[in-house]
């Protein structure tokens, strides 16, 4: 048994470039390519023939989303934040879809820890580089040793940890929905696992991309005030 | 014997889950009195203890990665 979830846990490498000796290309990274290619698609199909004036049910659809999605993260980042909700949404939708792909029968992304290293890294770099862009760089350094300069060691830690704790989360959750949901299979092959599934793969999925942008959100509305 | 031994520290490290049960529940009987008190901001109020549930979670999630990382490496 033991074997056989070790076997599903493995990142494995679907092909390699032969290019610098060799890029493997891991299973992860195909999925996250299938995920993009999925809402760049859903994207152009959702957006041709935009009109002003009596709009299709496709559009009106397509409104009624982006009102929400746009009104779900608007309520995160506030203040001179505002502009980064498209990059927020951008990476919830993509987090999302990541996390559910598993039930059409693909591997999650997110499984792989260097997926979310990935994300979580982005979300730093966005989050210190603006800091720097809005308030400049002495206004950004001196943040460090706000209110007193003691707090400095724990400001200076907590760039390393904000990533890490980002990345760990969703990849733990990811993780461990998947080893309950492996062993669920094993014990009970039929029924129990889907119910199950609903609430794994479903609800925790997406609260996760949700938890994670949401936290993306503070750090960057803190970070530019 | 070293098996024995990996996998009592795998459950050591599952221990972290104590905390993460003992947050949330704190949490949901504050949000059950806080929904019974005022029952029209149900919506608000259940929203944050999603978040606040998924962010205690976490805790919990680490000692997971943790355990998992143990049988995994060792």
């Amino acid at each position: 048994m033991t074997e056989e979830l070790m076997e599903k846990l493995e990142v494995k490498t679907v092909f390699t470039i032969p290019l610098f000796g060799g890029i493997r290309v891991t299973e992860s990274v195909v999925v996250t390519w299938i995920v993009m290619a999925a809402l760049i698609l859903f994207a152009i199909i959702m957006t041709r023939g935009l009109k002003t004036r009596g709009i299709s049910k496709r559009q009106a659809f397509l409104e009624w989303m982006v009102t929400k999605l746009d009104g779900m993260v608007g309520g995160m980042v506030g203040g001179k934040a505002k502009v980064f909700s498209e990059y927020l949404i951008t990476v919830l939708l993509f987090i999302g879809l990541a996390n559910i792909v598993g039930i059409f029968g693909l591997k999650s992304p997110t499984k792989d820890m260097s997926v979310t290293i990935a994300l979580a890294l982005m979300s730093i770099v966005l989050v210190e580089a603006s800091g720097i862009i809005f308030l400049g760089f002495k206004r950004a350094m001196h943040k460090f040793i706000e209110p007193t300069p003691v707090v400095l060691p724990i400001n200076i830690l907590e760039v390393v940890t904000k990533p890490l704790s980002l990345c760990m989360r969703l990849f733990g959750n990811v993780v461990g929905a998947f080893v309950i949901m492996a062993l669920l299979e094993i014990c009970v092959p039929i029924g129990i696992p889907m119910v199950f599934s609903l609430y794994f793969d479903f609800f925790d999925g997406l609260l996760q991309a949700y938890v994670f942008v949401f936290l993306t959100g503070l750090y960057l509305t803190e970070a530019v005030e | 014997m070293s098996t024995t031994l990996i996998a009592i520290g795998a459950g050591i490290a599952v221990l972290a889950a104590v905390g993460a049960g003992i947050g949330i529940g704190i949490a949901t009987g504050k949000a059950m009195e806080a929904i019974a008190r005022q029952p029209e901001a149900e919506s608000k109020i259940s929203k944050n203890l999603i978040l606040g549930c998924a962010l205690a979670e976490a805790t919990a999630i680490y000692g997971f990665v943790i355990a998992l990382l143990i049988i995994i490496m060792l």
